[in-house]
């Protein structure tokens, strides 16, 4: 009895630096935004109570439904791009092709570069009188003249997912591309013993070795591009109308712009909400992975 | 015991150490600025200032315009604000409002020494909450070579809108170039720059007793000319911003496009033909007019010597010391009349729009909340360029919008 109490005090003081540090630097943090949801805290140092009034706020007001929804369409198509792109990227890598080493090393600039920077230079290849992009479609006879690509709700939306998929997919590729070096190579020698085709070898064995790398990546790649902020706030600020406006620039801009703290905070948690059902996702899947694999 | 007396002996001596460099700090003057550098002509003044007052000496922080406004907020907010700090004037009024800064009441004779509605920038509930630092007029640029390749008289602006619209689809049609450069980017200089047609037709966004009247006739027809002109401006004007813009022009790619004064010194230097008149106006405009932005030295509350701080920022924003500034920094057109600055428009023609304009110009509008106010605009202007929305509908759903922040 005696060694086991031990034992468990030995265990906490162990765990104890995690639990300060997670307490001070995350508990804390979340737990005082929760409380300032509830509150009416702008500039002025003191404020009020005021219940779930931000939240009736934010959900009576039309568009913030619309921006959950443009959020998650926005987040969806960023995470499919880059898995799509990801994947082919690995394929690829592994292959065995003359200056495979050269190819590997080139696919990590946009992950290499400082993201702003990588942003920045997006701004200038997306802009319609000086960018590349322009400039290359009316040299080819593509377009009669310059298009400015962030000007239009549809072209910006579209210019932004792009950008954060040449950010993501360098590491969604290497990703891949360890978890497809560590497929035993006999399996599929046997396979191609056996007659089987490239492609059919690529669906039947890579694929579902694949399964629980292209999973765990889905997930932590979604949680990572919901929050995605830098990209969209650099590019177009949230425009033009709105139409690039996801649920992390609409908290920035409620609480940091309009130093609406309370509201913000409330706008924060509905995104922490979202974020927390992924990692409950992310925690289920990976269990079930670890449980499959036992078996 | 010994460890307990070394213990209060180092909390004693660090008690010491801090409190006697708080005291040695408590009756510093801390200023921040925005940018990368501290002017000759303020390290001068500071150093003066120093001299005079040595009790009082001069500590600057510099801070980049990027963070500049946040870093300043957040100070006053935590309960820890800088004596005094240079700030755009719009945010006076929530800073006012929230308690946060103390106001810096201006003479009659204080008032009336700046130019029109100067004052009226930094007024808010019949008083004055900073003082005036920094002050930006606009007026047209052209491009003279491409008014004559379209063939239009190269000497001659347009004086109207109603010419401006008809200039610019001329060189539109006749030239490589879009006939203007327009601004509806979502960024705060949409919002500026919509106010400088307002200000060209005699308009308003909030009247003397604090109503909105956005959705004047006088606006609706700034917004319709706006609207007007956005197919003879550059593809995308919700993709630009003013340095964008002014790039596009330096580039040729536009013909006209409204700027301050610094466009003067840059087009020289691209080689472009440029000339610079008033901005053109409307059929409600009693003059030439523009929006007239100042940025001020907001005193903040809590320091404990408030009063001092704003002798600090008369001194430095003293008429001669102004002058000199402003001077020195080249792009600012000066806060009031005096006989160097008739000097400077009788050695530089290409001042002389900034300053006519400034008789029919306007205030930028002190609201709750600028940055709502900011977006409210930004949004009625991007709906209307874009063509999402009418100039009379996005006029009146922008001004029930501003309701909330008067």
């Amino acid at each position: 009895m005696t060694s086991t109490r031990s034992a468990t005090i030995f265990a906490f003081a162990l765990l104890a630096p995690a639990l300060i540090y997670i307490s001070i630097i995350v508990a804390y943090p979340l737990f005082d935004t929760v409380v300032l949801s509830f509150t009416n805290a702008q500039l002025r140092p003191t404020y009020d109570w005021v219940g779930w009034a931000n939240y009736q706020r934010i959900f009576g007001a039309g568009n913030f439904t619309e921006i959950i929804i443009r959020t998650l369409v926005w987040t969806f198509f960023s995470v499919s791009i880059k898995m799509i792109i990801g994947m082919c990227g690995a394929v690829l890598l592994n292959a065995a092709i003359p200056g495979q080493t050269v190819f590997r090393i080139l696919t990590m600039p946009p992950w290499i570069v400082p993201m702003a920077i990588g942003i920045y230079m997006w701004a200038w290849m997306y802009n319609g009188n000086f960018g590349m992009i322009s400039g290359l479609l009316q040299n080819f006879g593509i377009t009669n003249g310059p298009v400015a690509w962030l000007a239009y709700g549809h072209t910006a939306f579209w210019a932004t997912i792009v950008t954060d998929v040449w950010i993501g997919v360098p590491m969604v590729t290497i990703y891949f591309l360890a978890a497809m070096q560590s497929i035993p190579k006999d399996l599929h020698e046997a396979a191609w013993t056996d007659g089987a085709g490239r492609f059919y070898r690529f669906r039947r064995i890579t694929l579902p070795l694949m399964l629980p790398a292209i999973i765990t990546m889905s997930l932590l790649s979604l949680i990572a591009t919901f929050n995605s902020f830098d990209i969209i706030y650099i590019l177009t600020n949230g425009g033009p109308s709105g139409q690039t406006t996801t649920m992390i620039i609409d908290t920035y801009k409620t609480a940091m712009g309009s130093r609406k703290y309370g509201e913000g905070a409330a706008r924060a948690v509905v995104i922490c909400i979202f974020v927390s059902i992924f990692c409950l996702v992310y925690f289920r899947a990976v269990r079930r992975l670890g449980q499959g694999e036992a078996k | 015991m010994n460890t307990k007396r070394i213990f209060l002996a180092s909390l004693v001596a660090l008690s010491g150490t801090t409190g006697l460099a708080g005291m040695a700090q408590a009756e510093e003057i801390n200023i921040i600025l925005c940018g990368d550098v501290v002017t000759p002509v303020y390290t001068r003044l500071f150093e003066e200032w120093t001299a005079a007052n040595p009790d009082y000496p001069v500590a600057p922080e510099l801070v980049g315009w990027g963070q500049c406004q946040d870093k300043v907020t957040t100070l006053a907010v935590a309960g820890t604000p800088v004596d005094i700090a240079y700030v755009g004037s719009r945010t006076l009024k929530q800073f006012a409002q929230n308690d946060l800064i103390v106001p810096v009441p201006m003479t009659d004779e204080e008032k009336a020494a700046y130019y029109n509605y100067v004052p009226e920038t930094v007024t808010f509930d019949g008083t004055q909450w900073g003082i005036p630092v920094a002050f930006s007029t606009k007026a047209l640029f052209w491009n003279k070579d491409l008014f004559e390749e379209a063939g239009l008289d190269p000497e001659t602006p347009p004086k109207t809108w109603e010419e401006e619209i008809a200039f610019a689809k001329q060189i539109t049609e006749n030239t490589d170039a879009a006939g203007f450069g327009m601004i509806a980017k979502t960024f705060d200089g949409t919002m500026h720059w919509f106010l400088h047609w307002i200000y060209t037709n005699n308009g308003q966004v909030i009247d003397a007793d604090g109503n909105i009247v956005l959705d004047s006739p006088e606006n609706l027809a700034a917004l319709t000319a706006f609207k007007d002109i956005v197919p003879y401006s550059e593809e995308g004007p919700t993709a630009y911003e003013q340095n964008e813009v002014r790039a596009i022009w330096l580039d040729g790619g536009v013909a006209m496009m409204h700027c301050s004064v610094s466009c003067a010194g840059r087009g020289t230097e691209a080689g472009i033909n440029w000339g610079v008149a008033p901005l053109p106006t409307g059929p409600s405009a009693e003059g030439p007019g523009t929006l007239l932005i100042t940025d001020s030295l907001a005193v903040f509350k809590g320091t404990g010597q408030e009063d001092k701080v704003i002798e600090f920022g008369k001194f430095l924003t003293s008429p001669d010391n102004q002058l000199e500034y402003e001077l020195s920094e080249g792009g600012l057109t000066p806060l009031r009349p005096s006989a160097g600055v008739d000097t400077l428009v009788a050695e530089n023609a290409y001042w002389k729009p900034f300053i006519d304009g400034i008789e029919f110009g306007g205030p930028e509008p002190l609201l709750t909340d600028y940055i709502g106010f900011q977006n409210v605009m930004i949004e009625m202007v991007q709906s209307v360029v874009t063509g999402a929305a009418e100039p009379a509908a996005a006029l009146t759903k922008a001004a029930g919008e501003l309701e909330q922040y008067k």
